[in-house]
């Protein structure tokens, strides 16, 4: 066994607990998000472990792709269940949980007696293995000896693609209407010909949920997306004129200030 | 293998050509989805597909015979049984791939939805419909599935192996989610097998990495090399063995990894679930076959019998529950998981004649399967497939072609005498007699019974109880009926006069190492 | 190895600066600014749709995400390999540069598809 340095274990002994914590809360976290989060950070540990043993392509892409682009990719399936939601902890097939406990515990033992009985062989050791450089001598197995593995993974690439846009793509199957075919379309339709009005503009807010006033002080329906409509999100603009007045109340109205320029 | 300097590896493209022209007609065919206008696309992608897989099974006889080597730095073998595997995924795709295209006078496979991301039963479901939008889609997919069956079977080293399965894998879980019909049920059938195949791979992962702790190397032979002299390491032998099994275990849809095979058969496009019986488990058997006959060859009397209690369960397992269930396609997944039992029977025969029978069962199995699926998928009842047994009633009497054809190849499922099924049983049990596994014979003898009740009684209810109430079987066009005939044909013709196939079964059993 | 490797203490030492500036400023800023809060400050300032602590359906957002995020973890992975590529290419010769074309054209036909299936248009 090679001696850690100082420095090295240092490092070893304030990250590894950390990584284990990590690991746990994916575990234990009832909540998608924390469990995420939780699988982050071991993965950005290892990152920092692996550069640490001096393999820096496998940190680096550890970082890079782990919990860069995975993780990224994790968290928007979190979003997509719904960030709120919870897993539900009841038990579909009884004595699932005790059944699966054992055989992972038996798994462990197995793996770990394996394990301990083996006596290593020294090792050829970093010196050798990094003689041309970490990523040099990566690069001369992937584009030498597993060339075929290598374009094979492309197959997988393109499947993984193409799977995605069948399953999540809706594809456009009439062409898009652009800004002078609705201009034409409503001419032609005699409706809405100047378009529908726009939403509402106040003193503080003139976002797509703020309904305009029409002369007689009522709600324009038209001005806001009947979307966020069904959503309940449409601000009432009671509200909005009550927090102006309330803001009036602690500053002072400045337009009486300033001696009535009304 | 020297890290530090760059070797270029020898590729013979002789060797390769076969798979290299699968996996180009599948980018093709993605070129064509890219391309080429909607309409147009199913009679683009059809042709494209077949003529791809024939030129190259024309590329494998002719060509790659010639070729017998290890070759890409040592990924890939191409030697007798691997010649003749990719052989068999070849024709059995063909055959498969003209079933799912069946298109019922549409532009578009009728087994598959034309909106895999919209909403069940939504507007945005109806107006792609009614817009003719496709998935053509499917043909590259099972291109692609098709390379990695290929791959998979041929791969000389745990890492080619790997991504060999994920190869294969994808595409799968991808087909399976894309049924027309009852889409809430294929998508947890896509999900379920997306999850427990995740599961599968990550066991096998693991595997190659405590073999690789072991024998310092991923290539076959080097592991075989490794088992007798690294002594002190056996450690990370033995549970590495285990965890690469479980991963080829799980394809192969042997208990007790078998739990996938009905709800997956249930939920896929049914020929889907045909192409799936019948060449992922040539694909995983011949996985099975290579690393058990080269990386783990020294190691033979260890792992052996722990295979024969994996036989002996998946015979049993399968057999038993076949005979509970009320549903067509989940009655042909346990027969299925129940004919991986006998085919592992022949695999551990450790001679010759468990490998050529093993190959042979292979093939005959996936021409009955996969023309059993193709006809469950004309079977319709309400403007669904009609899978339910209580469905199926009375159809000698509605349709006798259908049920005679489905009767016969359910004969040859039970393994009756003039069919393929027959002589695919008597080479797997007289391997096993021959090398003294006497016991499995007789289980498996014993399992055939069990499942020639099962098809029986499915047989009964066609033929003599009163016809079902709104069951329709639909006209398919000529890419069913080839598929169909040819599928049927050959388990009769394999039955009669087995010979031929035998005879290349038996020039197939040398692996190269 | 001759004792502790010190060529990293300055990027530590760097990183030990900015976290005690990030953690200093907003302790600063608590302590130094003037609190005097009212509605109207705590409001979305004059655009932008009020954001709602408990949206519809708990806060699920649309696929099209997942598909772009999908999109880019295939790309992604593309240069995982061009990486140790770029960093050698020029001791392993033609057979590696015709290698690594090739692999990218195959990956270019994913990007042909989902290019024209409008998979990068955001609607």
């Amino acid at each position: 066994m090679t001696h850690l340095g100082g420095a090295e274990s240092t490092l070893f002994w304030f990250a590894a607990p950390l990584s284990v914590l990590g690991a746990l809360t994916l575990l234990f976290a009832r909540k998608a998000v924390h469990a995420a989060m939780g699988m982050a950070m071991t993965m950005i540990l290892l990152g920092i472990f692996y550069i640490t043993e001096q393999a820096e392509f496998l940190g680096i892409i550890q970082i890079f792709v782990y919990s860069g682009a995975v993780m990224m990719l994790f968290l928007f399936v979190v979003m997509l269940v719904g960030v709120d939601s919870s897993d539900s902890l009841v038990e579909t097939i009884r004595g699932q949980r005790v059944a699966g406990l054992l055989f992972g515990l038996a798994l462990l033992a197995l793996t770990i007696s394996g394990v301990a009985r083996t006596t290593f062989p020294s090792f050829i050791g970093l010196d050798k293995a990094n003689a041309s450089g970490n990523v040099s001598g990566l690069a001369n197995l992937i584009f030498g000896k597993y060339v075929w593995s290598f374009e094979v993974t492309s197959a997988l690439l393109i499947t993984a693609a193409v799977g995605a846009m069948l399953l999540a793509h809706r594809e456009r199957l009439r062409p898009k209407l652009s800004q002078a075919d609705w201009s034409r379309r409503r001419i032609r339709e005699g409706v809405n010909v100047a378009g529908l009005p726009v939403p509402g503009v106040y003193a503080r807010h003139n976002a797509v949920d703020t309904p305009a006033l029409l002369p007689d002080g009522s709600i324009s329906e038209l001005s806001v997306s009947r979307v966020l409509k069904a959503r309940g999100q449409v601000v009432n603009t009671q509200t909005l004129t009550a927090a102006t007045e309330e803001f009036e109340e602690s500053t002072g109205d400045s337009t009486q200030e300033e001696g009535g320029q009304q | 293998m020297a890290a530090d300097s760059f070797v270029q590896a020898h590729i013979d493209y002789g060797a390769v050509a076969p798979m290299l022209i699968v996996f180009g007609t599948a980018m093709v065919g993605i070129l064509v989805e890219a391309f080429v206008p909607r309409a147009s696309r199913f009679w683009v992608q059809l042709p494209l597909a077949i003529a791809g897989m024939v030129v190259s099974l024309v590329v494998l006889v002719t060509i790659s015979r010639g070729h017998e080597v290890i070759t890409a730095g040592g990924a890939v073998v191409i030697d007798a049984p691997a010649l003749m595997l990719q052989g068999t995924v070849l024709v059995l795709s063909i055959i498969a791939l003209l079933a799912m295209a069946e298109p019922l006078g549409t532009r578009s496979p009728d087994a598959f939805t034309q909106s895999g991301a919209s909403v069940p039963g939504s507007p945005a479901e109806a107006n792609a419909v009614r817009l003719g939008a496709t998935s053509t889609e499917i043909f590259p997919l099972t291109m692609f599935a098709v390379g990695g069956m290929m791959l998979f079977p041929s791969a000389s080293n745990l890492l080619v192996v790997f991504i060999a399965l994920e190869v294969l894998s994808l595409p799968l879980y991808i087909l399976t989610g894309l049924a027309r019909r009852r889409r809430l049920l294929s998508q947890e059938a896509s999900m379920k097998y997306f999850l427990l195949g995740a599961f599968s791979s990550a066991f096998f992962i693991f595997g190659a990495a405590l073999i690789y702790g072991f024998a310092g190397s991923l290539d076959f032979d080097a592991i075989n090399k490794a088992i007798g002299t690294n002594g002190g390491m056996d450690g990370l032998l033995a549970p590495g063995v285990l965890l690469v099994a479980v991963g080829l275990l799980f394809k192969a849809g042997a208990v007790p990894f078998h739990s996938w095979t009905p709800d997956v058969y249930q939920g896929a496009p049914t020929p889907v679930s045909g192409f799936m019986a019948a060449c992922t488990k040539v694909a995983a058997f011949g996985a099975l076959l290579r690393i058990f006959y080269v990386a783990f060859e020294s190691l033979r009397w260890t792992w052996q019998p722990v295979l024969a209690i994996v036989a002996l369960l998946t015979m049993v397992i399968g057999a038993v529950l076949s005979v509970v269930q009320t549903d067509i396609k989940r009655l042909l997944a346990y027969s299925s998981i129940t004919h991986a039992g006998f085919v592992l029977v022949g695999l551990i025969a450790l001679n010759t004649v468990g490998i050529s029978g093993t190959l042979f069962y292979l093939a005959a199995y996936g021409f009955s399967i996969i023309a059993a699926f193709a006809l469950v998928a004309l079977v319709r009842s309400g403007g669904t497939e009609a899978t339910h047994l209580s469905q199926w009633a009375g159809l000698g009497k509605t349709n006798p072609l259908l049920a005679g054809t489905f009767s016969f190849l359910l004969l040859a499922f039970a393994g009756i005498p003039l069919t393929s099924g027959f002589v695919a049983k008597f080479a797997i049990f007289s391997a096993a007699v021959g090398h003294g596994a006497t016991w499995l014979a007789v289980v498996g003898m014993a399992m055939s019974a069990v499942t020639a009740f099962v098809y029986v009684k499915v047989i009964v209810l066609m033929y003599f109880s009163e016809p079902a109430e709104g069951t329709a079987v639909v006209t398919p066009s000529a890419l069913t009926g080839i598929s169909v005939a040819v599928g049927t044909v050959l388990t009769l013709l394999l039955g009669i006069i087995p010979a031929p196939l035998f005879e290349m079964t038996q020039h197939s059993t040398l692996f190269l190492r | 190895m001759n004792g502790p490797d010190y060529s990293y203490a300055p990027l530590l030492f760097f990183a030990g600066i900015g976290a005690a500036f990030a953690v200093f400023s907003v302790f600063a800023a608590s302590i130094a600014g003037p609190k005097r809060y009212n509605r109207a400050k705590a409001d979305a300032y004059e655009c932008g749709i009020q954001p709602s602590p408990h949206a519809e359906g708990g806060g699920r957002v649309p696929i099209k995400y997942y598909l772009t995020a999908m999109l880019f973890i295939v790309f992604d992975i593309e240069s995982v390999f061009l990486y140790p590529f770029a960093v050698s290419f020029d001791r392993m010769g033609l057979f590696a540069l015709v290698e690594m074309v090739l692999f990218v054209v195959t990956v270019f036909i994913a990007y042909a598809y989902v290019w024209r299936r409008g998979g990068l248009e955001w609607d």
